[in-house]
């Protein structure tokens, strides 16, 4: 490795460690700690009581059922819905835009309320209307059990996945699978054999991504897994530390060690997996323009396919979003509910200061955090695909070392941390902790395209006297602007719902939307809630338009020019 | 003199007002604002009345109850606690009064309260954070309405209810223990309650919060749930269960920062708190169930209801509860 | 501008093993010449060539570039390659597909903040030297594998760099388009003042290009010289072999006669190339196919008559390539497409002792 590669490698080393590392040394003091807080007498206790639980054993085989099914669920599919949007002539394309970006938009909260209201055994609409046209004597469905919680989060961990994915699947070199078609293999069997080994970064990538996800995710197993009793790891957490008045944290972080052990021991086996990324470098000087595979007459069955996909996934829980917010409280829709309808809600929060300033807030943290994130992961990406040493492997796991940590305790680990510093109740707290949380969101997607850049294009540009950052900036920023898109967009959207660390660091002046959902949440205010949740949803459509629209133009300009 | 000193809050510039209180007001107001850090509902009315009335801004952190300890004494300990004000549960502002958190300052406001809302010099109880048997009027026909806390056990509710988990919801783990020490005669009698409404399956969310949904929907048409949504949710069709048994619930509490950063400003809002104005504002628009005398939240019968405030169960005792609870309300 | 390489080692760790790229390579490339680095794939003669333009770090050792030195563990110099001032032509090209031709060609004078008029003048220039005129405006991914190797070379060449270096530029071109552009190159360098190091595993790409050849084996530098010495009097015997078809047999040093050395081997008693060995020593006797002269009717007088049976004859275009016996061995021989021979016929031929080499085995 050559000495500026170095540097950068533990520069960036540095600056992720300070944003990662804190807060889980915080945690892993407080886990060490008798009292609440992150200093205190060493104990074990906390390790000894957590996971001498007997109910234990029984979270852990739920959670693992939960995230492979749910990781495998929203790989699949994405899988599936890239390849049909990039490589076929599959008509209405814009709708897996659409499809892959709004559910990223919804907060995960709402998004599991809309499931249980449309499959709950009880009078979800969806069971409703089975039962009443296939005469079933009781509900089909029951959206409360692992299958459901699998659904749900499959379904809300799907954008991610695809946004891996579809640049992947875009920037795909076809002569990879002409000569495969050459050597007499079909449609089919050059996709099992060709497309998907070729796709392996990007396809673990997301699935680990995923994994890790589902493993940090609260909203489905509390709305979806609590009311069915089915226990996961997020659920139990909650529930050991949360008994009481005197919530332990320690104690979490204690539970959390084994997560983050096993998020980590992921990483790695990923970086093993896909060491040897030189073989799937696709993208050289040649034209990356990929051939479209023409469907014939499973154009429009597939299409049918789509079509459901995107009404389930986007249509109907936004829907429902609406609905609710127009009629005064819950109500199974009817003529009455109808007739009930107005603008209340809509009023009520438009006019309420505190959910224009987190309106504000929110927008703000989506922009500058998303462009900042971006900008780093620009750099970590680099360091983690294309410098190939052990640091740039300690770096990839630093990345992912507080988004790992299971939701609902690390945020108590960065206000344990930001305490410490001149930060604490900032804004400026919230833009760190988010970037510093969910920069895999940004190496992710960055990385996957960084693997598709041959590193000739780079090294030639230092050759002719290119410092790194002029190639960064005229070689492979451009190369990578899909990357780039896909990494913005989800950065931003995350950003504007985040809740996890918002709850925890958030502070008059500094509230974000999220927190003003949760209040509404808390109060049971679904009205408002959903109101406020349409208008999230609102500014994400606009910032993803807005990125898309960018990203596009930047294209455009350079094959004119 | 309750009154009086009422009327001195609101109408700061009288100038018939004690020469003490108008020195509290004036040091208060050179503090400029006063920080609240709580979890209670839409009490921003009462945030903004406090600061159009005083001049001194109020200016409130919402806290959820799970992180309210943790975040206190975590910024006491980084020397950052910032709250001039807090209120919570009962249970909460004891262990903060225990970790030495709170000031002594006894609030002439709350002279007109009953005594044992006077926990001590520290700590002031103002309200109940009471629990009831809700029920969706369109869907639970009158005669079908519990009379008593047993008739929830009958086998016509079942997968028919909804509650808070009851074996890691801290309040809801000690209203069933509070039944046992207040409604049940014999704990024979109260396990066989608890067993039939575990046989009934009710479905378990998180919180309190999210109940009210449910039973708005007709998903569930009857839950263990809070009288105040009827205020919060109109016109939601819901009610209260008029049970013979008392009511239960835990109490709220309030109390002065120890090193409060606006240390006059803090005991000018507790007494502003516990003012008649601001309790009727918070019965009125929040439903809440309020100790100042003669304040009631606007639902239909509830002035007559019996209220009693639940004994403190320490978190050792609630989590040994919340396992037994766990056992008997593991029903497939 | 000469380049020294000194002491260089490197070594790659992969799967836990160590592999070793380089191993003590001493060299000194001549200034103004075209030096090609010459061995099969895993000799390491690309990890030299990045070692010397700075994409690679070596493990130990020196490397000067005209008298400067750019890298040097115990000196601790290490000059990044953006400040070597070198060209390079990839063997994929690395044409920048986000670039037209002009952008791609203009960039290293782009990089170095030069008047944008300048820029034009010299890029203009250097696309007229490629024969690429006219294409400024095209898209990069818009052109043909030779027209993308040229912009590669103007590329390269640009900036006037010191030292050109280039790695397999011809590997993905076809067979004909190959051989034209390596005459183009041939042309364009000979045309310019400039030291260029030019990494090929093709024998015949060496051997036409270069002034002077160094074939490398598994990190070592086996042997250096003019393409003539290589391919006619190579020392060693992987040399020969790998530069060359080549017939090797087996054989032992009877004795010296005037100025040849007299070798025994399956082909009887021969007279080789002399060579400074002690009699009884076992050695390899080297004969090019091409100096195996086949002539119709009873040939071979002199010298180094053998006699032996054509065992299988493949027309090839230009000749034949005939297997002869003889005895146990079994030699190539390129026969002339005009003479009249069928496997099964007995042949009889003489070699020439000066093109009989003798390899320290």
């Amino acid at each position: 490795m050559d000495p500026s590669r170095s540097k950068l490698t533990y520069s960036l080393i540095l600056i992720v460690g300070v944003l990662t590392v804190g807060p889980v040394v915080m945690l892993v003091l407080g886990s060490f700690s008798e009292g609440l807080t992150a200093f205190g007498q060493f104990t074990l206790d906390k390790y000894v009581e957590a996971y001498t639980d007997p109910a234990l054993l029984d979270v852990i085989v739920n959670t693992t059922v939960f995230v492979l099914g749910s990781s495998l669920l929203s790989t699949i599919l994405a899988l599936f819905l890239a390849y049909l949007n990039n490589r076929t002539d599959i008509p209405f394309k814009f709708l897996f835009k659409i499809l892959s970006i709004v559910p990223m938009m919804i907060p995960h909260l709402l998004f599991s309320v809309s499931w249980a209201l449309l499959l709950n055994p009880s009078n979800g609409m969806i069971n409703l209307v089975l039962k009443n046209v296939l005469w079933l004597e009781s509900a089909p469905f029951n959206v409360y059990s692992l299958w459901g919680m699998i659904l749900v989060e499959g379904l809300l961990d799907l954008p991610i996945a695809y946004l891996i994915i579809a640049p992947a699947m875009a920037s795909f070199d076809v002569a990879l699978e002409e000569s495969s078609r050459v050597f007499g293999a079909g449609t089919w069997r050059t996709l099992v054999r060709v497309t998907l080994p070729v796709l392996r970064p990007a396809i673990l990538a997301a699935f680990i991504l995923g994994v890790v996800r589902s493993l940090a995710s609260f909203a489905v197993p509390s709305v979806i897994g609590m009311p069915g009793r089915v226990y996961v790891l997020a659920t139990h957490l909650y529930q050991m530390i949360a008994t009481g008045f005197a919530t332990d944290y320690g104690k979490a972080a204690a539970v959390g060690m084994s997560v983050l052990a096993a998020s980590v021991t992921l990483i790695f086996v990923y970086r093993a997996l896909t060491a040897e990324s030189e073989k799937y470098v696709t993208i050289s000087s040649r034209g990356y323009r990929p051939t479209v595979i023409e469907l014939k007459a499973a154009r429009i069955p597939l299409f049918f396919v789509v079509a459901i996909l995107s009404f389930i996934m986007a249509v109907l829980p936004v829907a429902v979003l609406f609905y609710t917010s127009f009629v005064p409280y819950s109500m199974v829709p009817s003529a009455r509910a109808f007739s009930m309808m107005s603008l209340k809600h809509w009023s009520a929060v438009l006019t309420d200061p505190l959910s224009l300033l987190s309106l504000k807030n929110s927008l703000f943290l989506g922009v500058a955090g998303a462009t900042l994130g971006v900008a780093l992961s620009i750099f970590v990406a680099y360091v983690i695909v294309k410098v190939k040493t052990r640091a740039a492997g300690i770096l990839e796991s630093l990345s992912f070392l507080s988004f790992s940590f299971p939701g609902i305790v690390i945020g108590v680990g960065f206000m344990w941390f930001f305490v410490q510093t001149p930060l604490y109740a900032t804004l400026w707290a919230l833009l760190i902790g988010y970037i510093a949380t969910y920069l895999p969101y940004g190496i992710r997607p960055l990385a996957s395209a960084f693997v598709q850049v041959h590193s000739h294009l780079e090294e030639s540009s230092q050759v002719c006297g290119a410092s790194a950052l002029t190639t960064m900036r005229r070689i492979i920023v451009p190369l990578l602007v899909p990357g780039i898109v896909s990494a913005w967009i989800l950065m931003a959207t995350m950003f504007v719902r985040e809740l996890t660390l918002s709850v925890v660091l958030s502070r008059p002046g500094t509230e974000v939307l999220a927190i003003q959902i949760l209040r509404f949440a808390d109060d049971g205010l679904w009205g408002k809630l959903s109101a406020l949740g349409i208008i999230m949803i609102g500014i994400s459509t606009s910032l993803v338009l807005i990125a898309t629209l960018v990203g596009a133009q930047f294209k455009a300009e350079q094959s004119a020019g | 003199m309750k009154t009086l000193l009422i009327a001195f809050v609101i109408s700061f510039t009288a100038a018939t007002v004690h020469a003490a209180d108008q020195d509290l007001l004036k040091r208060a107001r050179s503090e400029g604002k006063a920080s609240f850090y709580a979890n209670i509902t839409a009490v921003e009315p009462i945030m903004k009345a406090f600061s159009s009335d005083t001049g001194v801004k109020g200016e409130y952190t919402r806290i959820s109850t799970t992180k309210f300890v943790a975040t206190a004494i975590t910024e006491f300990e980084a020397g950052k606690f910032m709250a001039d004000v807090v209120q919570g549960p009962l249970p909460v502002l004891e262990l903060l009064k225990d970790k030495g958190i709170l000031a002594a300052y006894r609030s002439p406001a709350a002279k007109g309260y009953p005594e044992w809302t006077r926990k001590d010099d520290r700590i002031q109880l103002f309200g109940i954070e009471y629990i009831a048997v809700i029920y969706n009027k369109e869907h639970v026909k009158g005669a079908d309405v519990p009379k008593r806390y047993e008739d929830l056990a009958d086998p016509k509710w079942r997968d028919k209810i909804v509650m808070p988990n009851p074996s890691n919801h801290a309040t809801t783990i000690g209203w069933l223990v509070g039944l046992r020490d207040h409604v049940f005669k014999s704990e024979a009698e109260w396990r066989k309650f608890l067993a039939g409404l575990a046989a009934n399956r009710p479905m378990f969310v998180a919180s309190l919060g999210p109940t009210p949904a449910p039973i708005e929907s007709g998903e569930k048409p009857i839950g263990i749930s809070m009288p105040k949504y009827i205020v919060t949710k109109a016109p939601a069709p819901l009610d209260w269960a008029r049970i013979s048994q008392p009511m239960l619930g835990t109490p709220r509490a309030i109390g002065v920062a120890l090193k409060a950063p606006h240390p006059n400003a803090a005991r000018l809002f507790v007494d502003y708190w516990l003012s008649k104005k601001s309790m009727e504002m918070l019965a009125k628009d929040v439903g809440e169930y309020v100790l100042a005398p003669g304040v009631y939240p606007p639902i239909d019968g509830i002035s007559k209801a019996k209220v009693i405030s639940i004994r403190e169960l320490p978190d050792a005792e609630i989590q040994k509860w919340g396992a037994e609870f766990k056992k008997i309300f593991a029903v497939k | 501008m000469e380049i020294r390489i000194q002491g260089v080692s490197k070594r790659y760790f992969s799967e836990g093993k160590a592999i070793i790229a380089l191993d003590d390579v001493d060299l000194t490339i001549p200034a103004n010449q075209i030096f090609t680095l010459l061995g099969p794939s895993g000799c390491g003669k690309t990890t030299l060539l990045r070692c010397i333009v700075g994409l690679e770090t070596p493990d130990s050792g020196e490397i000067r570039i005209g008298g400067e030195v750019v890298w040097s563990r115990e000196k601790n110099i290490a000059i990044p390659p953006e400040k070597r001032g070198l060209g390079m032509v990839f063997q994929t090209y690395a044409i920048w597909p986000h670039m037209n031709v002009f952008d791609n060609v203009a960039y290293p004078l782009q990089v170095r903040k030069l008047p944008a008029d300048v820029i034009r003048r010299k890029v203009g220039k250097t696309l007229r030297f490629v024969r690429l005129e006219g294409f400024e405006k095209r898209p990069a991914t818009k052109l043909s594998g030779g027209q993308q190797q040229r912009v590669a070379l103007a590329r390269a060449l640009v900036g006037e760099p010191k030292v050109i270096l280039f790695d397999e530029p011809l590997s993905n071109l076809d067979a004909k388009l190959r051989e034209e552009t390596r005459k183009e190159l041939r042309t364009f360098l000979g045309e310019l003042k400039i030291t260029a190091v030019y990494v090929t595993h093709d024998r015949v790409e060496a051997l036409a290009l270069s002034d002077t050849i160094a074939v490398m084996r598994e990190g070592r530098i086996i042997e250096v010289g003019a393409p003539r010495k290589i391919y006619f009097d190579a020392d060693h015997r992987f040399v020969a072999d790998f530069i060359g078809r080549a017939n090797l047999v087996k054989a032992k040093v009877r004795g010296h006669d005037d100025g040849h050395t007299i070798v025994d081997c399956g082909l009887g008693a021969i007279a080789c190339h002399g060579r400074d060995l002690p009699a009884g020593s076992e050695v390899t006797l080297c004969i090019r196919p091409e100096f195996i002269r086949i002539a119709k009717g009873e040939g071979g007088a002199g010298r180094n008559v053998v006699n032996g049976r054509v065992e299988s004859l493949v027309f090839v275009g230009e000749t034949y390539e005939g297997e002869i016996r003889i005895g146990n061995e079994l030699l190539l021989a390129k026969i002339d497409p005009d003479v009249d021979l069928k496997a099964g016929d007995p042949v009889r031929f003489s070699l020439d002792p000066a093109h009989c080499l003798l390899l320290a085995i």
